[in-house]
């Protein structure tokens, strides 16, 4: 909030500059305090970030150098890697999009639907993709698979979503003139609303890969595969030289599928 | 070609928007109808094409009243009936020849149509309806990149890939500079002349009225004040039409 653009509106409202002043000290103490109860409960003690500097440094200097000569064990979780977020997003695209349609308020065949989806939708979103790789995990066991799994459920909710909002927020215009034509309903879609969302359609799936690239490297933690699973593993066992080489792969990867994901996108804009 | 007899419109909020309003367009000939701002004109040609639905009254389009249809019959009876908009309506991002053959997808079911694709028989003839507005070279341009008067053009030969037989226009030159809405007003004159479509267009340029139109209708408060023809219309009645509106 703007405090000192709130005075002059409670002014303009006829109230008292005193009480105006009142109000924003008011509004500023209660925002310290929030910061200051949150402190408290994450219980923040600056003074360990100082002798724990120690332990930091010993980490790093048993880190250093990169264990480069175990680069050929790497290939394969990485691919893994790489794999688990381009099924889960393939598979939450194929997954998202059907119920994006029945979600979008302009284009949703009935309101009962709409509400299905939307619940749907809302559901896998609000179920952290970790929570998803965890209950896969129990369900089909560790790997790569529950890892793919949990992140297409997971896309279902974020993609179902951000697909909607596109179609609602598309153009009506041409697509009612294409019904007059006397186009039916499912060529209606197919050759109007299609050609006029789909860019940005592939812009969210693409900003979407690069995000699911990253949660698939920390759900190998729960083991879903991957170099998660293997940086774990490899931390468990005090290999610090080998998690050096998994956090350099780790940045490589999330790096270029950024960079990779935002010049398509730029080109597709 | 097309006949509205006692066409009534009450919007919920229980504002009279046409009044038994009834208007014959033949085949071959270009109708201009004229009025002041929420004088009926639009929802004339909402109720005509069943966009919106009349309170009373019928739209006869040869020997089918539109009215007394809904749903996939509407659909089969409307197709001869297209429609030209203010804006052109394209789909942006498509050729301009995939917009307008996408106007003859209502005479093709099937899957390959349902799935996006093209009917292959209608393209040579969407490429001499765009020949016809003379944009045969834009054909494999984006819509999205043509200016506001070949979007109009383009508007116009999507309508014509529909083979109507009665062609609505609403203000389709509303948003163009001069020369362009010439353009525009010669090719529907020239519509309806060699194509023998019945053509319906609102207007608010006068002039373009008495230039194009074989008849001119004013509409005030949902009811005609006049229909003449061009040639016979008084400059004063068209001045009274617009004076009782800035009245």
């Amino acid at each position: 909030m703007n405090l000192d653009a709130a005075a002059p509106r409670l002014a303009e409202r006829g109230w008292s500059g005193a009480f105006a002043l009142a109000l924003r000290l008011t509004l500023l103490l209660a925002l310290i305090l929030i910061v200051l109860q949150s402190a408290l409960v994450v219980h923040a003690r600056p003074q360990d970030l100082i002798t724990g500097v120690y332990g930091m440094a010993d980490i790093i200097r048993r880190a250093t150098p990169p264990d480069f000569s175990a680069i050929d064990k790497i290939w394969w979780p990485t691919l893994e890697t790489l794999d688990i977020a381009i099924f889960g997003t393939v598979g939450g695209v194929i997954l998202a999009l059907p119920l994006a349609i029945l979600a979008a308020e302009n284009v949703t065949p009935s309101r009962a639907l709409y509400y299905l989806a939307r619940g749907l939708i809302g559901f896998c979103r609000s179920v952290p993709d970790l929570v998803w790789a965890l209950l896969f995990v129990t369900a089909v066991g560790l790997g790569p698979f529950p890892g793919a799994l949990a992140l297409s459920v997971h896309s279902i909710g974020m993609l179902g979503r951000l697909f909607a909002e596109t179609i609602e927020h598309m153009e009506m215009a041409p697509i009612d003139a294409l019904s007059l034509t006397g186009a039916r309903r499912t060529q209606v879609f197919t050759h109007g609303v299609v050609p006029s969302v789909l860019p940005s359609l592939l812009g969210i799936t693409l900003y979407r890969l690069d995000e699911n690239i990253r949660s698939s490297l920390v759900l190998g933690f729960v083991g879903a595969g991957g170099i998660g699973f293997e940086l774990l593993s490899a931390m468990s066992l005090f290999q610090y030289r080998l998690v050096s080489l998994y956090l350099i792969v780790t940045f490589v990867l999330v790096i270029a599928a950024e960079r990779l994901s935002a010049l398509v996108r730029a080109r597709l804009g | 070609m097309l006949r509205v007899r006692e066409l009534t419109m009450r919007y919920p909020n229980g504002k009279l928007a046409l009044a038994r309003f009834s208007l014959t367009v033949a085949a071959g000939e270009l109708v201009v109808v004229l009025g002041g701002n929420g004088s009926g004109k639009t929802t004339l040609l909402r109720c005509v094409t069943r966009m919106l639905d009349p309170t009373a009254g019928e739209v006869w389009l040869g020997d089918t009243d539109l009215v007394a249809l809904s749903g996939e019959r509407l659909r089969q009876a409307r197709l001869p009936l297209a429609m030209v908009w203010q804006q052109a309506n394209l789909v942006r991002r498509r050729s301009v020849l995939a917009n307008v053959a996408s106007g003859s997808l209502g005479r093709h079911g099937g899957l390959w149509t349902a799935l996006g694709g093209l009917p292959a028989e209608e393209l040579d003839d969407a490429y001499a309806h765009l020949d016809a507005v003379g944009l045969a070279a834009l054909a494999g341009q984006r819509a999205g990149t043509l200016s506001g008067g070949q979007a109009q053009r383009v508007a116009i030969a999507r309508a014509l890939a529909q083979r109507p037989q009665v062609l609505l226009a609403d203000e389709p030159v509303a948003s163009l500079d001069p020369k362009a809405a010439g353009e525009i007003m010669r090719l529907l004159r020239r519509l309806a002349t060699t194509e023998n479509l019945a053509v319906l267009c609102v207007l608010h340029q006068v002039e373009m009225a008495y230039e194009y139109a074989d008849r001119v209708v004013g509409i005030r408060d949902g009811g005609i004040v006049f229909d003449l023809p061009s040639r016979d219309l008084p400059r004063d009645a068209v001045r009274q039409l617009y004076l009782s509106e800035a009245a």
